[in-house]
């Protein structure tokens, strides 16, 4: 059974705890998106799964096996490098060939294997350059192609569409979501694009600093952050999040004092949270609605600076030297210093202690 | 790199590395005319710079012998050219082999407290070697390695070792260790990784590194000249020899011993010439 699990897994680099007690679980057929900020220690946990770095502590099983002290090569896993890692001196064929070489097959085989794989992933007119003549893009799409040409317990890839172009990059991310689906097999990606994590991932783990932030489905860590880092770093543009204070519960409506204006928000269930204290509101972009008058339940501000994202605008607002921005249509026809007045959509405010942590409707 | 005419870099440059040159191959060039000179041509004042090519001192270092005051010594030349060549092989080959295993583990399996450990290394290199040739020559008395092969082989790979370790391990430091992990993944062992990925990679480093190593060894007088007796003498101390402080120094003969034992080293630069151009200039030209 193809499977990876992380028990309690750290590396220490010296003093810097490169990966901190990480425990996950990978299924069969599930694809894993480790998802982080640079150097928060993705490809660090991807190599010790790998058994190219030997882990300071914890353990690692893979289809149910401990495999703390097997050597990499009898881990049977594939991986696809973050610096691609081909083989200099060997064309494309060659490198693409070379995972083959353990498995005895004839060179019939090898060939179409190499075909296929070339056609997957659009290499077929370089399969005879050497990698100092492709492009950075080529590069890796090679070194995807070493990875998925073998038929391994399980799949790593390191950043696997970071070097393409946004069109090539979409067509790829089909593409092995599409192998992989066929293979059934538990793969962990490595990104810091959102958007690829977001696509390809059965689930996602949100990494920070060595620590495993969250882990959820797309859509849930999307729609149900666990702390304000998560809340921040996943969906584009990035969640407002402001201070606030409360002022009145009444059941499932609060009011709250957010930058200087009292805004009554109707958070559905009633919310485990004290009267008076201090919290942090998170509410994306594009979760304002645009309303004609000022009330109770909505912000009102001036047009700061607008952005232009195509169809849509981004609207900075500024309110009392706070800003905050919002998504709107274009067809709204919105000027700088207009005053304008948002209200929060129902059920998509969130709302956090101050150490950070999500509240939860009860 | 595109290769320029010689008329395109002007001709003022042209005739100063003209000069340049001339006044760095003169001593060489003044050798070989010298090997090719009669006896008393060479003696001339001021130098004949015009004179009737002549093989006597060729042939007199293989059939004939060399003067020693009245009696007449043969040169030994054979021997002591094979010593030169058995010796320096040997001890390159050797000072090669585990300069570049240590340098692999150095640079991919770091000890804690390496760098003081490479340090340490290259200290015994900061000594001339004149002042530790008296504890050495000791031991070799001691132990019997005085005037073996065995003894001054072991002392040129030693001789040879520091600088092969550092200058192979800043060849693998350059590596992207990547690849290496790629062909684990791929089911390589640590051996096949070692002589099949790395190795063929640092193959100019290789080169450069036997060569540096071939030429101080070559060239090495001091050592030689203690170290070794009669049968394993290698050509410096012997053709120190063939100036012995005598009055009638063979300049002609000793120009002709030094003309042919340029050629082993010259060939071998010429050959791995490519690789060595690459050797030294590793990290600029990269990638
Ligand atoms: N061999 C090493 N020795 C010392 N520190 C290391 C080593 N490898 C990684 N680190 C450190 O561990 C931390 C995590 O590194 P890692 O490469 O896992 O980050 P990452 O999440 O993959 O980042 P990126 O997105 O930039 O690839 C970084 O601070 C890095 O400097
Ligand atoms: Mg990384």
């Amino acid at each position: 059974m193809s499977t990876i699990e992380l028990q309690h897994l750290t590396k220490a680099f010296g003093d810097l705890i490169a990966v901190d007690n990480v425990s996950l679980k990978v299924e069969e057929n599930e694809v894993l998106c480790l998802l982080g900020p640079s150097g928060c220690g993705k490809t660090t946990t991807l190599r010790m799964v790998a058994g190219l770095e030997v882990a300071t502590s914890g353990d690692i099983f893979i289809g149910n096996k401990n495999v703390n002290n097997l050597d990499t090569r009898d881990r049977n896993l594939a991986m696809a490098f973050q610096f691609y890692a081909l083989y200099p001196s060997l064309t494309v064929a060659e490198n693409l060939a070379n995972p083959l070489f353990a498995e005895n097959l004839s060179s019939e085989e090898v060939k179409k294997k190499i075909l296929e794989v070339a056609d997957i992933l659009q290499l077929r007119d370089i399969v005879n350059r050497k990698p100092h003549q492709l492009a950075e893009g080529e590069k890796q799409r090679v070194a995807v192609g070493r990875a998925i040409i073998r038929d391994p317990e399980c799949f790593l890839f390191d950043e696997p569409l970071s070097r393409l172009d946004v069109q090539l990059r979409e067509q790829m991310r089909g593409q092995i979501k599409e192998v992989l689906s066929d293979l059934k097999k538990a793969t962990v990606i490595v990104t810091h694009d959102q958007l690829e994590a977001l696509t390809m991932a059965t689930k996602i783990a949100v990494m920070r600093d060595g620590l495993i932030e969250q882990v959820s489905s797309p859509h849930d860590i999307f729609a149900k952050p666990n702390n304000t880092f998560v809340a921040g770093f996943i969906g584009t543009p990035q969640m407002n999040i402001l201070d606030c204070n409360i002022i009145e519960i009444n059941s499932s409506i609060i009011k709250l004092k957010i930058l200087e204006q009292e805004v009554q928000i109707d958070f559905i269930t009633p919310l485990n949270v004290n009267k008076n204290d201090s919290y942090f509101i998170g509410i994306r972009p594009r979760s304002f609605e645009l309303v004609n008058n000022n009330a109770s339940d909505n912000f009102s501000g001036k047009v700061d600076l607008i952005e232009n994202m195509g169809s849509e605008i981004l609207v900075h607002i500024k309110i009392n030297e706070f800003t905050f921005r919002s998504v709107q249509s274009r067809s709204k026809n919105l000027n700088v210093g207009d005053i304008i007045n948002l209200k929060p959509k129902k059920g998509q405010v969130h709302i956090f202690n101050k150490n950070g942590e999500v509240i939860r409707n009860e | 790199m595109k290769k320029r005419a010689i008329g395109q870099s002007g001709w003022l440059w042209t005739s100063l590395a003209s000069v340049v040159a001339f006044i760095y191959f003169f001593p060489v060039l003044f050798i070989i005319l010298t090997a090719f000179r009669s006896r008393s041509d060479t003696l001339a004042t001021p130098p004949k710079w015009i004179f009737t090519p002549t093989f006597e001192n060729f042939y007199h270092i293989f059939f004939r012998s060399m003067a020693n005051s009245t009696e007449y010594v043969a040169t030994g030349f054979h021997v002591y050219f094979f010593n030169s060549i058995y010796i320096s092989g040997m001890s390159v080959l050797l000072a090669l082999l585990i300069g570049t295993i240590a340098a692999y583990g150095f640079s991919r399996h770091p000890l804690r407290g390496n760098d003081t450990y490479l340090f340490i290394i290259l200290t015994t290199r900061m000594l001339p070697p004149i002042i530790v040739i008296v504890p050495i020559f000791l031991i070799f008395r001691i132990t019997g390695l005085a005037g073996t092969y065995t003894g001054i082989i072991l002392m040129y790979t030693a001789f040879n070792l520091p600088f092969s370790i550092w200058m192979m391990k800043s060849f693998f430091d350059e590596l992207n260790t990547e690849i290496e992990d790629a062909s684990r993944m791929d089911g390589a062992s640590e051996s096949s990784v070692f002589f099949g990925v790395c190795i063929p990679q640092v193959k100019a480093g290789l080169a450069a590194t036997s060569v540096f190593a071939l030429i101080l060894t070559w060239n090495e007088f001091l050592f030689s000249l203690l170290l070794t007796n009669k049968l394993t003498r290698t050509m410096p101390p012997a053709m120190a020899r063939t100036i012995g402080g005598e009055i009638n120094v063979d300049y002609g003969l000793l120009a002709a011993m030094i003309c042919l034992f340029i050629i082993p080293i010259f060939l071998i630069t010429y050959l791995l010439q490519n690789q060595l151009l690459r050797g030294v200039t590793f990290g600029t030209i990269k990638k």
